[in-house]
């Protein structure tokens, strides 16, 4: 008989580890940082009565579940997919979490709500070009640029992040596609400069590029480090620094083609 | 506007955007306007990331999401892409300058353009954090009392 409610709980534990190792990494990939991570898995751990011990990474996470007892105990390891930024995955699984606690969903419940929002539709892809190009506008708007400099960096902006989405999706290394978006904003603003039509300080050639820089790495390269999870806060850090040093190239490329002082 | 194009490129939910809009007006206007007292840049982006900051947590508990969502979009623009630039300018400026004078002046602008990036940066991104530590015990033990099992 007690070895019956053992394989029992033990199997449930085991399902509970999937289904945690699957909302952690979701997380991870959306762009959550480490102590939001834990927070949320010890969370939905809770709630069923076992404790958690984590290992969180960049490119992995690891967890041990545990029951009050630790009379036994559930190890799993699951790598993290590609990091895509995501906010709708973050604020669906923290309104989970809580849902969890307070109505004792069990874990195949948990499981299709995560199945479900990996699902959730991104904003149309015309619609996010569109609004990136006006964020750019945005930009050079508050760097005083004039009426003709916010309509090509609109216009750079816009390319750019197309070139980046193609590049994406024809599966090149992720630095890469920066900077051949950085490269095509770049050309496309610096154009405009060359043929007279811009402002003599290039406001446009500058921030046609700023809707590549790294913030969310940044931020939480630094809510890390101040969380104490410093090992993961270095990890960030040189990410961003190296998507920057991808942007800085990609805009020297271009500068190098029409020889701007 | 910035602000805006950002929350579409993190695929924020619809029902924040409009938040963030207003969120990043409020960072800018506070940089803005302490600049206009002749403060420090680098106090002024402090000032204006911990409005959001300290903002973003009301919002939070309003519209059932994590802060992180308005306080990033929010804050990226202001960061200083145009020192930026100037600084990568300069850096590429001084491999290739061997004079002396004009060597000096160019190690002046680049140093100058690259601390005060970097100090934005750093109070930018704590400059959000802030509330978020500062008020991290007070909010946990708000929401959870009334959603604990026993």
């Amino acid at each position: 008989m007690d070895q019956a409610i053992k394989s029992v709980r033990r199997e449930e534990m085991k399902q509970l580890g999937k289904v945690l190792l699957k909302a952690g990494t979701m997380l991870m990939s959306a762009g959550a940082n480490t102590g939001r991570i834990r927070n949320t898995i010890n969370r939905i751990a809770s709630a069923f009565d076992y404790s958690v011990e984590l290992h969180i990474s960049q490119r992995a996470l690891s967890l041990t579940i545990m029951d009050e007892e630790e009379s036994s105990f559930v190890s799993k390891l699951r790598r993290t997919p590609p990091h895509v930024i995501n906010f709708t995955i973050l604020s669906g699984i923290s309104k989970m979490s809580w849902n969890i606690v307070q109505d004792n969903w069990s874990s195949e419940q948990i499981l299709a709500d995560l199945e479900r929002l990996e699902k959730m539709p991104h904003y149309h892809r015309w619609m996010v070009l569109s609004l990136v190009g006006l964020a750019g506008a945005g930009f050079c708007a508050l760097a005083n640029g004039s009426p003709m400099d916010l309509l090509f960096t609109f216009l750079a902006s816009f390319l750019g992040l197309f070139v980046r989405q193609e590049a994406v999706k024809a599966n090149f290394n992720p630095y890469l596609a920066i900077y051949f978006a950085a490269l095509t904003a770049s050309l496309i603003a610096g154009g405009a400069v060359k043929l007279g039509l811009g402002h003599a300080d290039s406001y446009a050639f500058v921030t046609s590029v700023l809707f590549l820089i790294p913030g969310v790495p940044l931020i939480n390269s630094f809510s890390d480090i101040i969380d104490g999870n410093i090992q993961n806060g270095i990890t960030r850090g040189v990410n961003a620094l190296v998507i920057s040093f991808s942007i800085a190239l990609g805009i020297f490329t271009s500068t190098f083609i029409y020889q701007f002082q | 506007m910035a602000a805006l194009g950002f929350a579409a490129l993190f695929n924020v939910p619809a029902r924040c955007l409009p938040i963030i809009f207003l969120f990043g007006a409020v960072g800018i206007f506070v940089k803005l306007l302490l600049l206009l007292f002749g403060i420090n840049i680098v106090f002024a982006c402090l000032a204006g990331a911990a409005a959001i900051g300290f903002l973003s947590i009301p919002a939070a508990h309003y519209k059932h999401a994590p802060p992180l969502i308005f306080y990033i979009p929010a804050v990226i623009p202001m960061v200083p892409g145009i020192m930026a630039y100037r600084m990568m300018l300069g850096l590429i400026k001084l491999t290739e300058s061997t004079q002396t004078l004009n060597y000096n002046t160019v190690l002046f602008e680049t140093v100058n353009n690259g601390l005060k990036v970097l100090f934005i940066l750093i109070s930018l991104s704590v400059g959000v954090i802030v509330p978020m530590l500062l008020m991290r015990k007070e909010s946990i033990k708000h929401v959870r009392v009334p959603f604990s099992k026993k």
